[in-house]
């Protein structure tokens, strides 16, 4: 048989377009697969020569989504240039911002990208794997999605002035106080916003059992894990150290500052693809493989740190026996855990008098040259780092984007689950999808990551050992 | 009530027709009129809409050929490969399958092939200008 390549262009149910290639041996087998992110965008070379100041909102811009990680990174690499310490009201302004961000992310991903999936199966047909299949035969559970979605957007307005590209998260703090009659507003539906997230669980626990196989070859493998995390151990996506885990639990590494990340990160760079690969540097290329998102964060902490989440992280923490849950197919189960206790956390801060206090900036002029800027996105850690000059103009940036940090690991995936799943002599629709999922699993951002111009084609190419196309699968 | 919803991206040149229309509609002070202004259609705005009895879209649509022409088009290129923002015909069906609301709608659509910057001024303002008076004249 001569050698073949499967690719699968675009992938669907993601941010951002990405395709895959499946490599066939000449004995018919599944020999590699990879994951070749296709777009590009350069943020860090067109930020040169601009005022720091205009960062988080030039930042913001990366994405659609998850835009407020963009800002929160942004403005502490900012006060770290200014040495400023934003007062606990800022901080806390900018951590709730945070959370209902990433509820409303979690819930988007769930809801309307990966539920078809758990609703129907991986083989069902792809005319009802979708949310429009769902809305006939699961309504309350849509309208769910979007009353929880509704939830974090709304908070995000109202904290940080837009519901996209927010511009109340500012250098120093936050611009503006949170009224009482906000909070109030807030705190009365958190009763409600719980119950969703718990009942979302639920369905995700009940329905566990028919997934047995792609729990077991969806990504499933020993890999290092990375997440802020804080004295306490409690899960943490505002501010900490670093930490690295390896696959038994132990700690690598923790305690690193954030602004110490190159010390321990490098970013290699295959020609396959515009998503940097990043790997933990004392294990080397490509050995140091790690994880981030919500499946490190949950492995890393030892409580989240809230009550009904802390119930739930220990039911987590069980599938494993206590250690790491290397399964990538958790993704799901753990990023549910994260929206309960995100729910949980916006109400404890509220609660809190200091939260509600005017003051909510500091202020400062340009001390620093340097300053990086690290934070829990919804997917996992973003650094973002800036140097200046004394006039506070932009002369180099680094990004590293959450999603950019599973790279190696989405890769990985892609070819264990290709190698269970592809027969390549008989390609089914349920196999492609099986591949597709093990990248949404991830929950990948690529507009984030890179950038493209955005023509998606839609089909599965089959090619012979010289990349030569001798077949071709549409796809949507 | 009749809602307006006018999206696209302000840093994106022509994209950004829907939002200009909006701010024009804005100055207008329709009656029993509902402006929304969006970066892009996400599921929650639905919430918005229960109330509305009449609902207008407002975008740029990608055309090579016919540059700023006014078009309605409810053609999807990929209606089963959600990412993370929808199309009108995701937010009607949403409407009605999951509120049992059936609302009228019209889409308004400027073609353009320029994302990048506003190719010529005068022609993107007499389009802007042309789907602002069709909804004054509705509303009266």
């Amino acid at each position: 048989m001569q050698k073949k390549t499967i690719i699968i262009d675009p992938v669907t149910r993601i941010e951002g377009h990405a395709k895959i290639t499946i490599d066939i041996d000449e004995s018919g087998k599944v020999e590699d697969a990879k994951i070749h992110v296709t777009q590009y965008r350069g943020f860090e070379k067109f930020c040169e020569g601009r005022p720091y100041t205009e960062m988080p909102a030039l930042t913001a811009r990366t994405c659609g989504i998850c835009p407020v990680s963009h800002v929160v990174s942004a403005t502490k690499a900012i006060d770290e240039i200014l040495g400023v310490t934003p007062p606990k009201a800022g901080v806390n302004i900018r951590k709730i911002v945070n959370l209902a961000q990433m509820l409303q992310s979690h819930t988007l991903n769930f809801y309307h990208l990966s539920s078809p999936d758990f609703i129907y199966g991986f083989d069902a047909p792809k005319e009802d794997r979708n949310i429009f299949k769902m809305m006939q035969t699961h309504p309350q559970m849509a309208r769910d999605g979007i009353n929880l979605r509704a939830f974090g957007q709304k908070i995000i307005e109202d904290l940080a002035g837009k519901r996209i590209h927010p511009t109340g998260i500012i250098p120093g703090g936050a611009s503006h106080k949170i009224e009482e009659s906000t909070k109030e507003a807030i705190l009365e539906q958190v009763p409600d916003m719980l119950k969703i997230a718990q009942s979302a669980l639920e369905f995700f626990r009940e329905n566990l059992h028919k997934f047995q196989e792609e729990i077991d070859y969806l990504g499933a493998f020993p890999s290092l894990f990375m997440a802020i995390s804080n004295d306490e151990g409690t899960l943490e996506h505002y501010n900490g150290k670093l930490c690295f885990m390896d696959s038994e639990g132990n700690i690598l590494k923790d305690k690193i500052e954030p602004r110490d990340y190159k010390e321990f990160i490098g970013e290699a760079v295959e020609d396959f693809s515009y998503l940097k690969s990043p790997y933990y540097k004392p294990m080397g290329y490509p050995q140091g493989m790690y994880r981030v998102g919500a499946l490190a964060r949950v492995n890393i902490a030892k409580t989240c740190g809230t009550p009904l989440a802390d119930k739930e992280l220990i039911k987590f923490k069980a599938l494993n026996g206590g250690k790491p849950v290397l399964n990538t197919f958790y993704y799901h189960y753990a990023r549910l855990i994260e929206m309960i206790y995100a729910i949980e956390k916006i109400e404890e801060l509220l609660k809190c008098d200091e939260t509600m206090s005017d003051n909510v900036r500091s202020t400062s002029t340009v001390s620093y040259e340097r300053g990086v800027g690290c934070s829990e996105a919804p997917r996992g850690t973003l650094f973002h780092e800036y140097h200046v000059t004394k006039d506070g103009i932009i002369t180099g940036v680094n990004l590293i984007i959450a999603t950019g940090n599973n790279n190696l690991a989405m890769n990985a995936g892609v070819k264990q689950v290709a190698q269970r799943f592809v027969d390549p002599k008989n390609i089914t629709d349920g196999a492609l999808n099986r591949v597709e999922a093990v990248i949404r699993c991830f929950d990948p951002c690529l507009s984030c990551s890179t950038h493209a111009l955005g023509i998606v084609s839609s089909k599965v190419e089959v090619r012979d050992h010289n990349k030569k196309i001798i077949k071709v699968f549409e796809r949507s | 009530m009749r809602v307006i919803i006018g999206y696209g991206n302000e840093l994106r040149g022509e994209d950004a027709f829907g939002v200009d229309a909006i701010k024009k509609l804005q100055k207008l002070g329709l009656e029993n009129t509902k402006l929304i202004s969006l970066h892009q259609l996400t599921p929650e705005v639905v919430l918005q809409l229960l109330d509305a009895n009449e609902i207008i879209f407002i975008d740029a649509s990608y055309d090579e050929k016919n540059h700023y022409a006014l078009a309605c088009s409810l053609t999807e290129q990929d209606n089963l490969n959600l990412s993370h923002h929808i199309s009108p015909k995701t937010i009607i069906y949403m409407l009605k399958s999951l509120y049992d609301k059936k609302s009228k709608f019209f889409i308004y659509s400027m073609l353009s092939c320029s994302f990048d910057k506003i190719k010529d001024n005068k022609r993107y303002k007499n389009s802007i200008d042309a789907v602002v008076k069709q909804l004054a004249q509705k509303s009266d």
